[in-house]
């Protein structure tokens, strides 16, 4: 456990649930069924994994079937844990079958489309003005889910498409992120000044020029696609990382 | 809206003193440890914490006839009638209890910190030791028993008042309607409509915002109505824009 804040396993959470389901997302797209059956494992593996740190992650972990027998909707928190179960259900069913039912697809990937948005209605549904201040907290981590998909696919040996989808949701990305800061700043001063100039900027400038900067450039000119895919996905850590905290920057949890 | 029989306090900062044997008397029911402190001029707490659920925040400035003020303003859980953290509990454990007290079942909690991050008044906090949240239970043990809170009855000069909503409400006004008559032309009364109404309402000498006070605070289901609408429309958005660009570049013989 950390201070209390939401720290660094649900950063980690963040990031795996939306790397994965964002790839399983993104090779539905096309029609390659090895592509997809890929996407599908990556996003199992997000699921799982990521279900395994919000539960390390609780104060009680052991009672962590509390959730499972409650039934609160109005909850962000109850929602999105109820979608993680049944998305690795769904998940778990399309790695056993060889022919995948077209409904049980869809289902797959409603539910996998809510995993990835949850969080970001998460953290807007808080007094925390960084998160709340602005709509775009979805958004942000939808893009991002996109491009650290289409990333990690590429990365797996995936092409064409997936380096169209990383280069044109990363632009879209940078373009929300600008965004976002300044619709938050009247509200969350302190927060946007961590991550310009503060405790919080390594993270920012390291995820505006690394993380985003050089793999558009890199892709923009089809170099070095495995590095710019690397970039990318290091990129998306480091954003969940300094948007987790920089919204709770000056607060007692 | 809270029923009239339900539990209230009454806050007057034309009342209080800023003494703080309200936060002092809380410590000392609810047997909360000491936390280290900084000098910042006192030795107060900044904030709330797991062992600080009450403290005075003290408020300076010029009005606007030139005179300096010095008020106070208790900050501390409000019981909200809809209360954000009730709402973002996924399992239940933060609920309402009979006289409209929010407490939080320490047996069920776990520990997820979601309340601490929803409520507007930055009452509710994370508790290491125990793995589960803390906040003011109104002195529930007290009250249940016909006592009144501790913060209550450690007020010295009936800042603090605690009894049955519909009466205290009635009470606020009148005294409202008083300063006002005294000249106090900003007196207003805090935790009417805030909330779905608070169980504790605030009788305050200047607009809430000179006391840091959330102005318009939304409710739960309101923030997550427009969250969803938002997520919504951004997995609609980008998801067509994904489609459009894979189509494109199919379209184009690249493909995988």
């Amino acid at each position: 456990m950390n201070g209390g804040e939401w720290g660094i396993y649900i950063v980690l959470y963040f990031w795996l649930a939306a790397m994965g389901g964002g790839a399983f997302l993104v090779s539905l797209l096309g029609k390659n069924p090895s592509t997809q059956r890929l996407g599908a494992w990556m996003a199992f593996f997000g699921v799982v994994v990521g279900a395994l740190l919000l539960i390390v992650d609780l104060g009680q972990p052991l009672r962590f079937w509390h959730l499972l027998v409650s039934f609160k909707p109005v909850s962000v928190m109850w929602l999105g844990s109820a979608v993680l179960a049944l998305d690795g259900v769904a998940l778990f069913l399309l790695l056993l079958l060889k022919e995948w039912p077209r409904w049980l697809v869809w289902t797959a990937a409603v539910l996998t489309l809510l995993v990835v948005g949850y969080t970001g209605v998460l953290l807007m549904a808080t007094a925390k003005p960084f998160w709340s201040a602005s709509p775009l907290m979805p958004w942000l981590f939808l893009a991002s889910a996109y491009t650290t998909g289409a990333a990690l696919l590429a990365l797996f040996g995936a092409n064409g498409r997936v380096h169209q989808i990383a280069l044109w949701m990363g632009i879209i990305e940078g373009i929300l992120l600008l965004l976002h800061l300044v619709w938050t700043y009247p509200a969350a001063g302190r927060a946007v000044r961590a991550l310009l100039t503060g405790e919080l900027a390594w993270a920012f400038w390291g995820f505006v020029l690394f993380g985003l900067l050089v793999p558009l450039y890199l892709e923009a000119r089809r170099q070095s696609p495995l590095l710019a895919a690397v970039l990318v996905l290091l990129g998306g850590l480091l954003l969940r990382y300094f948007v987790v905290y920089a919204g709770q920057i000056g607060y007692v949890i | 809206m809270p029923k009239p029989e339900d539990f209230a306090i009454l806050f007057d900062t034309s009342y209080c003193t800023g003494c703080r044997a309200c936060q002092v008397g809380c410590k000392q029911w609810n047997d909360l440890p000491a936390t280290e402190t900084q000098n910042t001029g006192s030795y107060d707490p900044l904030t709330l914490s797991a062992h600080t659920w009450l403290k005075m925040s003290f408020f300076e400035g010029l009005d606007k006839e030139g005179e300096v003020y010095w008020d106070f303003v208790r900050t501390s859980c409000m019981h909200c009638s809809d209360a954000a953290c009730v709402d973002a509990c996924p399992t239940g454990a933060m609920n309402y209890r009979p006289g409209g007290v929010v407490t939080v079942d320490q047996d069920w909690c776990i520990g997820c910190r979601n309340c601490v991050q929803a409520c507007p008044y930055d009452a509710v906090h994370y508790d290491e030791e125990k793995g589960v949240v803390q906040k003011c239970t109104l002195c529930y043990d007290r009250v249940a028993n016909g006592l009144e809170p501790a913060c209550v009855k450690a007020c010295p000069t009936g800042a603090l008042r605690f009894g049955r909503y519909a009466e205290l409400r009635a009470a606020a006004e009148k005294r409202v309607r008083a300063l006002k008559a005294d000249g106090f032309s900003e007196a207003n009364l805090y935790g009417l409509k805030e909330m779905g109404g608070t169980h504790v309402i605030y009788v305050l000498l200047r607009h809430p915002s000179t006391y840091d006070l959330p102005l318009n605070p939304k409710t739960q289901k309101e923030k997550v109505a427009v969250g969803w609408l938002s997520a919504g429309i951004a997995a609609a958005t980008l998801g067509g824009l994904s489609w459009i660009i894979a189509r494109r570049e199919e379209l184009s013989g690249g493909e995988s």
